[in-house]
């Protein structure tokens, strides 16, 4: 039999998933879609991307628009492997 | 999704993973504008070139051209500022906007070994502009766009082959069947200027 491979609890986080769902399917995504799709509070959102930007798992860059900063996020290679590897623990576990 | 560390179960992860790849999709902000606005223009210029030619007399009327280049001027300004507003790229997304980017270098690259005045132009321009248009009916998954390269093709036979009236409206119908008719249908799909294929 073989021995369920463990979450990583970094993904294992409701909105801390959703945000690399999202980015996995796209080049970049701006802050304030990343809060549309999730619905995620502001706050939250902010601390939750930090601590997937600080583990490598996202990159965060910064650009003026016409008269506000637009923070745009994308997945590094680290956070797709990372996400990969997380689907197909969740494969095991779920035995799909 | 307000608490922050909320753990789920297996099926919740499942869930969350495809509750969000659903709500990404590919989205083209600005296509129906930049369709209409190449679509008139491309129109005007080629049937005003092929009237000064035909029943004017005038040898020089390719000089209508010209007008392309403030057009790209307005398309490029009106694009990179929209742009600029946008909250997400998609894969999709670049590959469309890139792919005419990529036109726009080929045509430049080909108008400067190839001067307008050295003869029709058009069969050539349909064979490389049915391309990003092909591309971009793929990528939004919309028919109607697909069709019109499919036109485009088709009509760069006609300019060749056709005669000189025939080869001189090769242009202008190219552009009410692939620029102007997908289009409208674009913009009356998509809201507010954008449309959201698969």
């Amino acid at each position: 039999m073989t021995p369920f491979r463990e979450l990583d609890p970094l993904l294992h986080s409701q909105l801390r998933l959703a945000i690399m769902s999202v980015l996995i399917s796209v080049d970049s995504a701006g802050f304030s879609y990343l809060r549309e799709k999730t619905e995620a509070t502001a706050g939250n959102l902010s601390v939750q991307i930090g601590k997937l930007k600080d583990a490598g798992y996202i990159s965060v860059s910064k650009s003026f628009g016409e008269s506000y900063p637009q923070t745009m996020c994308s997945i590094t290679d680290l956070g797709r492997k990372k996400f990969a590897e997380y689907v197909a623990a969740l494969g095991d576990y779920l035995k799909i | 999704m307000e608490n922050e560390e909320k753990m789920m179960t297996g099926e919740e992860s499942l869930s969350v993973i495809t509750e969000m790849i659903n709500k990404t999709r590919v989205s083209v902000t600005q296509s129906s504008f930049h369709l209409l606005f190449w679509g008139w223009l491309i129109f005007v210029c080629s049937l005003s070139e092929f009237i000064l030619w035909k029943f004017v007399g005038w040898t020089n009327s390719w000089y209508v051209w010209f007008f392309v280049i403030p057009g790209t001027v307005v398309s490029l300004i009106y694009g990179f500022t929209r742009g600029k507003k946008e909250k997400v790229f998609t894969y999709g997304t670049s590959i469309y906007v890139w792919t005419w980017i990529a036109f726009l270098f080929a045509s430049i690259v080909f108008f400067i070994v190839y001067p307008l005045e050295t003869g029709s132009v058009a069969k050539y321009m349909l064979l490389m502009a049915a391309i990003p248009l092909f591309i971009s009916g793929v990528i939004l998954k919309f028919r109607p766009l697909m069709w019109g390269a499919g036109a485009f093709w088709f009509l760069a036979l006609v300019a060749h082959f056709g005669g000189e009236t025939v080869s001189g409206l090769a242009m202008p119908v190219a552009m009410i069947v692939g620029y102007l008719i997908p289009g409208y249908l674009l913009r009356k799909r998509g809201s507010h200027d954008t449309f959201q294929g698969a």
